[in-house]
Formats: C-alpha cells, structure tokens, sequence
C-alpha cells in the first residue's frame, strides 16, 4: 500500500567511524583490486590522506544505524527489492573520519508492471564530516512487490 | 587501466570504452562476504528455503554487491578524486555460478564555465551463466570532474 505521508520523514541521526578494518573488509567483498583502496602508499600517491572509501562504501552505515524493531516502513522483506541507488559526491569520505548522517524519506510512488501495482520508496542519507559539511547523498530507491508471487522456480524480475 | 589521478594527459572523448573486466563465477561465500562487509541481512540473500518460499531459484547476489563492485571498476578508469555522482538501477538478479561481465563507456564530454571538464559515462553489469549466456543484471551511470588547469580532478 502507497502511504504518501512517509514523505519527509526523518529517521534519528546518527554517528558513522569509518574503520579501516571496515573499508578492508568491504574492499574484499566488492573484489576491487585497485590499490588505493588497500595500499596506504598507493592512496597518498593519488592524493588522499588516508585510505579513502569506494563509491559505495556509504551502504555500510546499515551496521551503525540505530536497532529498530518497528518497521516503521512497514516493509514485507519477502516482498522487497532493491530498485536503484544514487550517490552525489563533493569527496571521497577517508578511514578515520567520522560523520553525522541524516536520513528522510524523500519520495514514495507507485508503479505498475506486469505483476501489479508496485510502491516505490526512497530513502535518502545525506553525510556530514566534523566540520559540519555535507559530503556525500545516497539515495536508495525501495520497491515492494504486490502480494505474494506465486512459489514457482521462475525468476521473478524486479521490473 | 589504473588512471593517474595527477595525470595531466587524462582525457576522455565520446565513445571510449573500459576494458571489460570478469569477476567470478559468483558463488555463495561471495553473497555471505558481502552481506557482513555491507550490513544487508535479508534473508533473501543468504537463506536459501527463505529464497524458494519468496518465488526464487535460490539465493542471489545483493544489487548493492553487484553496484560496488562496478564502482570499484569505474574509479579505476576516471579517479575516484574525479567522481560527482554514480548511480545504477537493477535489472534482473545475479545467482551463485555467475559470472560478472563489467563495461563502460564515455557518453559524454562538457567543458563547463568554470573550467573544468565533466565526463558522463555509461557503465553495464552482465551476468554470464555456466552455459555462456549473458543477461543485463544493472546499469549505471556515473559522473567524473576534472580541472585539467589544476591538472588534478576537481575536488
């Protein structure tokens, strides 16, 4: 159901240490063998005063998020895909730092494919560093599917 | 393929291509690996009954899985100094035994008034089955900035 009134609605803030050990292990996950993202020498080299994050390293604020067994979206993760997501950089955000995000819901549509009326919700975190500057805009676009697809082995696509 | 970020000569026209890049074949540690590293625990990426019960196959790979290690790709060829924006919209799903098929290319060059150059690219994810089959799994497109008077990305 398309619940326009979650439009604007504002989450907590909260507190994201970007951790080397964190980065390291991320870098692993996306296979990314550039070594700016490993090798310290190599990020100076490039300009960077620290081990600087990949593009979407900013997904891993899922770890740091308060615990909320609300479900305030009131989501039906059995019926739930990622649709998109977008970043805005002004830099790359560094291990070491450490920043405030603030996250809304910035727009909640409905879309209808060939199996019924989808709803579209997107959430949005925007990055402040310590000195208060934004840094970084993620927007993640949440699709939830009409009630259940029937539970054949057929591959049921997101469009 | 490793851009310069201090490389005066980096330049881009129209039409220039990424070398592709594989990465795989994708197995179910990877999906696990990226579930810690990226803090998704839907279990729809990790438990397989869960998966089957919701109308899949099987499990299958994170769209955010697939989306980084595409960045990691496109950073490699613009500089990650260089990059304003990326963004990717999913299309079909990546499953265990595939295997990625990364591309890019540049859509477009801008000389903006402010001097610097602006370089749009789209970026492709396929999967490629056991059987050689490819399938379009995510499109992107991404942003990179370069002050080329600076001779260094825009920052």
């Amino acid at each position: 159901m398309t619940d326009k009134s979650l439009i604007g609605m504002e989450f907590p803030p909260f507190r994201f240490l970007v951790e080397e050990g964190k980065l390291m292990e991320f870098v692993r996950a996306i296979h990314a063998d550039d070594p700016v993202f490993a090798d310290r020498e190599a990020a100076n080299a490039a300009g960077f005063a620290a081990l600087p994050a990949p593009p979407t390293f900013s997904c891993a604020t899922a770890h740091w998020q308060p615990a909320d067994d609300s479900n305030p979206l009131q989501l039906d993760l059995s019926r739930v895909l990622a649709g998109g997501n977008e970043w805005e950089y002004r830099r790359p955000i560094l291990a070491g730092e450490e920043y405030t995000v603030r996250t809304r819901i910035s727009d909640v549509s409905e879309k209808t494919g060939s199996k019924g009326v989808m709803t579209l919700i997107v959430r949005e975190m925007s990055f402040y560093d310590a000195a208060d500057t934004l840094v970084l805009i993620a927007r993640s676009t949440i699709i939830q599917l009409p009630p259940p697809p029937p539970a054949t082995a057929s591959e049921v696509l997101p469009t | 393929m490793n851009a310069n970020e201090n490389n005066v000569f980096l330049r881009f026209t129209v039409g220039d291509q990424a070398p592709e890049r594989r990465v795989g074949p994708i197995n179910r540690t990877d999906i696990v690996r990226y579930a810690g590293a990226g803090g998704d625990f839907n279990p729809i990426h990790h438990d397989e009954t869960f998966a089957q019960r919701s109308g899949y196959r099987s499990v299958f790979g994170h769209g955010l899985f697939t989306a980084g290690v595409l960045s990691a790709y496109a950073t490699s060829w613009l500089g990650l100094a260089a990059l304003r924006k990326y963004s990717v919209r999913y299309v079909s799903q990546v499953w265990p035994g595939d295997t990625l098929i990364l591309s890019g290319q540049v859509a477009g060059v801008n000389e903006l008034a402010t001097g610097c150059t602006e370089v749009e690219c789209d970026l492709f994810v396929q999967r490629e089955a056991a059987n050689g089959e490819r399938t379009l799994v995510l499109t992107a497109h991404a942003v990179a900035s370069y002050d080329l008077q600076r001779a260094r990305p825009h920052v």
